[in-house]
C-alpha cells in the first residue's frame, strides 16, 4: 500500500476563552507545522488544558479561531478529530472492559482493522505487553496512562495532543513518551502539541507558548 | 512504524452497533441497569400481587355479607372500573415506565460519571451515540417487558385481547418508552442532575406517552374495533416514537457537544 502523507498545519489566531465572565487566558496567536512540537506552559489554572480542548475541537473558543489544515484543506471541528490523538488526565477509558476490549471497541469506531498481532504490537509499544486481557479497573494509574497512549495511537493520527504527557508514568514510561514524540516529529505529517509544567518536557518544544492566565 | 494517513471512521450505523455491543458487554459485567430495573420491577410486582389479592378478598367478603342483589351489583360496578383490562394495561405500563426510568438513565449517566464521554466524542459521530444508546435502551426495556408482562398477566388476569394488536401496542410502547428515556437521560446527564432532574424532565414526555398508550389500550380491548380507530390509536403511539426519535436525532448534536 502506498501512503500519501500530507503537510499538517495548526494555526491559532487570537484564540481566547472565558468561562462565564471569567477570562481563562489572554489571546494566543501561534502556528505549528509538520515536524514541529508546540509546548504550552503556564501555572495551574492558566488554561493549558482548555486550549488543548479547543484545538481538539472539543470546546469552542469564545474568541478567535483554530484552523487545522491537512494537505491545504481546512478541517472543521468534527473532521479534525480523526486526525487527532488525544491524551489527557480527564480522558477515561472503560474500567469494566479489558485494555484489549477498549482498544478493539475504539478501533471499530475509528474504522481501524486491528488484527491480533497489531493489537499486541500496540500494547507492546506502550509497555502493556501481556496485560491486554486484564480489566482496566485493575490497572495502576501509570498503566491507565499507557493505555491512553494506545488509544491515541490507534488510528495513527498525524496530530498528537498531550496534556501532562508523563503524568503517573515511571522512568520507562517517560522514555516511551519521549520516543513517541521523536517518532511523531520524524513523520512527514506529524505534529505534537503538549501542555506541561515540567521544564524537561517544555524543552521538547520547538515553539513554546506561555499562558499567564487572563486577569 | 510507517507513517500512514488516518483511516476513515466507521459509518454511523456501524458505530451505533459497536456502542450497543460495548454497552451490552459492560452491562453483562456490571449488571447496574439490570439490577436497578430488576429490584424495582420485582418490588412493584409483589405489591401489585398483594393488592390484587387483598382486593379479591374484600370483594368476596363484601359479596358474602350483602344479601341485597342490588347492593351487590352496585359494589361490583364500583370495583370493576379499577380492574378493567385497559386499566390493568395502564398499570402495567406505569410499572414499565418507572422501571425504565430507573434503569435506562444508566446508559448516559454512567458515561458522564465515569468520564468516558470525551473518548466517545473524539471517536464517534453524535448521531451514532444517540442511536447506540437508543438501541441499548430498547433492548433493555423489551427484555423487561418480555419478562414482566406474562407474570403480570397471570397475577392480574389481564387478557391479551387481539394477540397481533397486543403485540403491536407492546412493541410501539417499548419504542416510545426507550426513545423518551434516551433523550431525557442524555439531557439529565449533561445537566449533571441525574436523579430528580431525570424524573422532572421525563414527566411531560411520559404524560403524553401514557395518554396515547391508554387510547391504544381502549382500542385493544374493544370488541371488533373499527380499522380506522386501530390505525389512529396504534399509529398515534407509533408516531410518537418516530417523532421523538427524529427530533432527538436532530437535536442530540447540541446536547452532546455542549
Amino acid at each position: 500500500m502506498d501512503y500519501t502523507t500530507e503537510e499538517v498545519c495548526i494555526t491559532l489566531q487570537d484564540v481566547a476563552h472565558r468561562f462565564g465572565h471569567r477570562p481563562v487566558f489572554a489571546p494566543v496567536c501561534t502556528q505549528v507545522q509538520s515536524g514541529q512540537v508546540l509546548a504550552i506552559t503556564g501555572p495551574n489554572g492558566s488554561g493549558k488544558s482548555t486550549l488543548l480542548r479547543i484545538i481538539a475541537g472539543l470546546l469552542p473558543a469564545t474568541r478567535g479561531t483554530v484552523t487545522i489544515t491537512v494537505g491545504g484543506r481546512v478541517q472543521d471541528a468534527f473532521q479534525r478529530r480523526r486526525f487527532i490523538g488525544y491524551v489527557a488526565p480527564d480522558l477515561t477509558l472503560y474500567r469494566e472492559l479489558t485494555g484489549a476490549e477498549n482498544l478493539l471497541f475504539f478501533a471499530r469506531l475509528q474504522g481501524v482493522a486491528l488484527s491480533r498481532e497489531a493489537l499486541a504490537a500496540l500494547l507492546a509499544t506502550v509497555g502493556l505487553r501481556g496485560r491486554g486481557r486484564d480489566p482496566v479497573r485493575t490497572y495502576s494509574s501509570g498503566m491507565r496512562q499507557r493505555l491512553k497512549y494506545a488509544f491515541a495511537l490507534l488510528h495513527r493520527p498525524p496530530v498528537l495532543l498531550l496534556d501532562e504527557p508523563t503524568a503517573n508514568l515511571d522512568r520507562d514510561g517517560r522514555a516511551m513518551v519521549e520516543d513517541l514524540i521523536a517518532r511523531q516529529r520524524a513523520r512527514p505529517d506529524g505534529v505534537v502539541v503538549l501542555a506541561t509544567n515540567e521544564p524537561e518536557e517544555v524543552a521538547w518544544g520547538d515553539i513554546v507558548v506561555h499562558l499567564e492566565g487572563a486577569r | 512504524m510507517t507513517p500512514q494517513p488516518p483511516p476513515h471512521p466507521a459509518g454511523w450505523l456501524a458505530q451505533a452497533f459497536a456502542l450497543l455491543g460495548k454497552d451490552v458487554r459492560a452491562e453483562a459485567r456490571t449488571r447496574v441497569a439490570v439490577s436497578a430495573v430488576g429490584v424495582f420491577t420485582f418490588s412493584a410486582l409483589l405489591l401489585i400481587g398483594l393488592a390484587t389479592l387483598t382486593l379479591k378478598e374484600v370483594r368476596t367478603v363484601n359479596l358474602l355479607r350483602l344479601v341485597d342483589p342490588i347492593t351487590v351489583a352496585s359494589v361490583e360496578a364500583q370495583m370493576r372500573p379499577a380492574w378493567d383490562p385497559p386499566a390493568k394495561f395502564g398499570l402495567l405500563w406505569v410499572l414499565l415506565c418507572f422501571a425504565a426510568f430507573t434503569g435506562l438513565a444508566h446508559s448516559f449517566v454512567h458515561e458522564e460519571e465515569a468520564g468516558t464521554t470525551m473518548a466517545l466524542r473524539l471517536a464517534m459521530l453524535p448521531q451514532a451515540v444517540y442511536l447506540g444508546k437508543l438501541l441499548f435502551n430498547l433492548v433493555l426495556i423489551t427484555v423487561v417487558a418480555l419478562l414482566v408482562t406474562p407474570v403480570y398477566m397471570m397475577m392480574t388476569g389481564m387478557p391479551a385481547g387481539n394477540p397481533l394488536l397486543f403485540l403491536c401496542v407492546m412493541m410501539s410502547g417499548c419504542g416510545g418508552l426507550a426513545s423518551a428515556a434516551t433523550i431525557v437521560a442524555a439531557l439529565a446527564a449533561k445537566a449533571r442532575g441525574t436523579g430528580a432532574l431525570y424524573g422532572a424532565m421525563g414527566l411531560p414526555l411520559l404524560v403524553v406517552f401514557l395518554m396515547l398508550l391508554i387510547n391504544a389500550a381502549n382500542t385493544l380491548y374493544t370488541l371488533h374495533p373499527a380499522p380506522l380507530r386501530v390505525v389512529r390509536d396504534v399509529g398515534g403511539l407509533l408516531s410518537y416514537s418516530v417523532l421523538l426519535i427524529a427530533l432527538s436525532s436532530l437535536t442530540f448534536h447540541f446536547v452532546w457537544e455542549e
